[in-house]
């Protein structure tokens, strides 16, 4: 049943991911109400997935490859959803659509049915450590569209022609204050979650984890902390402050999808 | 339904002409009840602005028409004749939508148009000129000019530098509520920049100038503050949108003065405009993040792609237009077509009745059987002389020619109109 409400879910998600490249196309909105209320129709219906799946492995089910990409997915439109009810800005759907029906659609073609937890992530740890992180993740997901957005009305504006304006995406201010809420959220998230997982490792085997999934999320957490740093201190907003959300995006995704080329603790089944 | 229209307008007219043929306001509703009085003019409306003047009547003839508008502003045919267009039955409805959609502006898609319309057929409704026909018609061409607005992108982009401005101003800051202007230097361009701006939202307004009386006097206008010429470089700071436009020969706001002020906004972004000529404004500042600079020529290239862009969508809007002329040509027909037949109908049908009436003294030894016999040949007479103009009325509902023949029909059975 999971399984057809996920496969449900990500037919209507794709309705978000046409909306996504006919505006992108036309450089206008295009159906954006019909398919925000079938991204969200889709998002209930993986939810509920996601919650059967829990129900049947007794489990959070977060330990297979299929089900972290189905989980970062319904995180990544809860994370849209709530922005969007904050700030309204629906040219986020662009950015988010899209990648919401990836997630989803991975998740569906390394669905595999079979339900065996490796005795290592057996541990209340995981009902903690992985949320944070994919929440973190979700957040600085939308911090990362943001900047895109940023930067390309920012390039808009300064190459002056009024060709290349993009009359649908948001203004400047808008995209750089959503960025650093997002920043805002997510930092702490993936921090605790950092936390949450030496400690983990430490209760398990008295030494923190030493795979390559650890040192990327260092690695990613390192540049958050810089464009924290420089954003509060050095006063940094703008184009600087949206390469660097860029970049710090990029190690979450090499982090969360390199993690199986790795090998290590955090391979998913 | 008989439409007539005589106008001329800046396309047709020169200002001399157009200001020796507008009906001032004072004169429309004089001009209204005297248009109204000719015979075979049976309802008018006068939309008189500084572009375009349409007198708009329920006629058979629009020379009707051009002979009032002669007449009125004692003026000869000839001198104008060439100047004045006219227009009858699809052509003057065409028209009509095409001005209140504003189609036909000097600036396609300006938004006052539909406002003078509405204030033309406002004074005829009160002079009393406005009948069935003509409210039927504005009325339709209200509901036109609303979904050319909301269907179209004809009014959308700025055409003019102080709303190409604003409309910047918005792609940088979004809301503009809480967001401070500061102009440098007191021109007219300058002014009429800050009040779009101040309208748009923007809350307060800095206004510095090499008089400082000049300064203080428009500081007045925008209930801002006056800001010495000597130190406007440490007010900059507070500001998010720079308009310069000072008579200076050489830029007096350089790279290294933007590149500081931006460091002690802690990189919050400034707008500058520079509408100056000579350029008040170093263009290197438009290199600095958080920096945009637009001069006169920059804001002149947004202003043309957006006039581009509403040719382009007057096109689209010319379709709609075109849609509804028909729409509303096929109501009016049919409109025209249906009560002749009714009133037909009915009127025939009172001439049997009132005649067996007549008779009713040499009916009544008829058995009830023969009574209902005649009763039903009478009625099946009637009908059968009806079936063929019906049919016709039918046919021609359709046709432009319908009215004509719908007037045909009731002269010759005698059927008085509504």
């Amino acid at each position: 049943m999971h399984v057809v409400l996920l496969r449900l879910a990500l037919g209507l998600y794709s309705f978000g991911f046409a909306h996504s490249v006919l505006t992108a196309l036309k450089k206008k909105q295009t159906f954006f109400q019909p398919a925000l209320a079938a991204v969200f129709a889709g998002f209930i219906l993986h939810v509920a997935s996601i919650a059967l799946r829990a129900l049947d492995v007794r489990y959070l089910p977060l330990t297979q490859q299929y089900e972290a990409f189905s989980f970062f997915g319904a995180l990544t439109t809860l994370g849209f959803l709530i922005a969007y009810a904050k700030y309204r800005i629906a040219p986020l759907s662009v950015f988010a659509f899209p990648l919401i029906f990836i997630m989803t659609f991975v998740a569906n073609l390394f669905y595999d049915p079979s339900a065996s937890i490796p005795p290592v992530l057996r541990s209340n740890w995981i009902y903690i450590h992985t949320p944070l992180v994919f929440f973190g993740y979700a957040a600085l997901f939308i911090a990362f569209a943001a900047a895109i957005m940023y930067l390309i009305q920012e390039r808009a504006l300064k190459s002056k022609h009024p060709i290349r304006f993009h009359n649908w995406l948001p203004s400047l201010e808008i995209c750089d204050d959503l960025a650093y809420k997002s920043l805002a959220i997510g930092f702490p998230l993936i921090t605790l979650g950092i936390v949450t997982g030496a400690l983990w490792a430490q209760a398990v085997w008295g030494v923190w984890a030493r795979d390559a999934k650890v040192l990327f999320s260092f690695l990613t957490w390192l540049v958050y902390m810089m464009l924290i740093f420089y954003r509060l201190i050095a006063g940094w907003r703008g184009r600087k402050a949206a390469y660097l959300s860029i970049v710090g995006f990029i190690g979450v995704l090499v982090t969360f999808l390199g993690a199986n080329y790795f090998g290590g603790l955090h391979t998913f089944q | 339904m008989q439409l007539a229209l005589v106008g001329l307008s800046h396309k047709t007219a020169p200002v001399e002409i157009r200001e020796r043929l507008a009906f001032s306001n004072d004169a429309l509703r004089s001009a209204l009840t005297s248009l109204v009085d000719r015979r075979r003019v049976n309802e008018a409306m006068i939309l008189s602005t500084c572009n375009r003047v349409e007198v708009v009547a329920e006629s058979p003839d629009d020379r009707l028409i051009r002979d009032f508008i002669c007449e009125f502003h004692q003026i000869s045919h000839d001198s104008v004749s060439t100047h004045l267009y006219s227009y009858r039955n699809v052509e003057a409805i065409r028209h009509v939508f095409r001005v209140t959609a504003s189609l036909d502006s000097m600036v396609i898609g300006e938004p006052q148009i539909l406002g003078q319309v509405k204030e033309a057929f406002r004074i005829a409704m009160d002079a009393g000129t406005v009948g069935m026909h003509l409210s039927a018609l504005m009325n339709r061409a209200f509901a036109v000019a609303k979904k050319v607005r909301s269907e179209t992108g004809i009014s959308q982009s700025a055409v003019s530098v102080s709303y190409a401005a604003v409309e910047l101003a918005r792609k940088i800051f979004g809301d503009l509520s809480g967001k401070t202007v500061m102009i440098i230097g007191a021109s007219k361009m300058g002014e009429l920049a800050a009040k779009h701006l101040r309208r748009a939202g923007a809350s307060s307004v800095l206004v510095t100038n090499r008089t400082f009386e000049r300064a203080v006097e428009l500081a007045k206008v925008f209930e801002g503050a006056a800001v010495p010429f000597e130190h406007f470089t440490d007010h900059m700071t507070g500001a998010d949108i720079v308009i310069t436009s000072t008579g200076a020969p050489h830029f007096i706001i350089g790279r290294n003065l933007a590149e500081q002020v931006i460091h002690r906004r802690k990189n919050k972004p400034i707008f500058f405009i520079d509408i100056a000529v000579p350029r008040d404004i170093d263009p290197a500042v438009n290199q600095i993040d958080n920096a945009f600079l637009y001069d006169i020529d920059d804001l002149q290239q947004v202003i043309d792609a957006n006039l581009k862009e509403r040719f382009k969508e007057a096109m689209r809007a010319e379709q709609i237009v075109d849609d509804e002329v028909e729409a509303f040509c096929l109501k009016m027909q049919t409109r025209d077509v249906v009560p002749t037949i009714v009133q037909l109908r009915d009127s025939l049908e009172k001439v049997r009745r009132d005649e067996i009436e007549r008779n009713r003294r040499h009916l009544k030894d008829l058995s009830p059987d023969q009574q209902a016999a005649v009763d039903q040949i009478t009625k099946s007479i009637v009908n059968k002389i009806l079936h063929p103009p019906i049919e016709q009325l039918k046919q021609m509902a359709h046709d432009p020619q319908g009215a004509d023949l719908a007037d045909l029909i009731r002269k010759i059975f005698n059927v008085k109109p509504q």
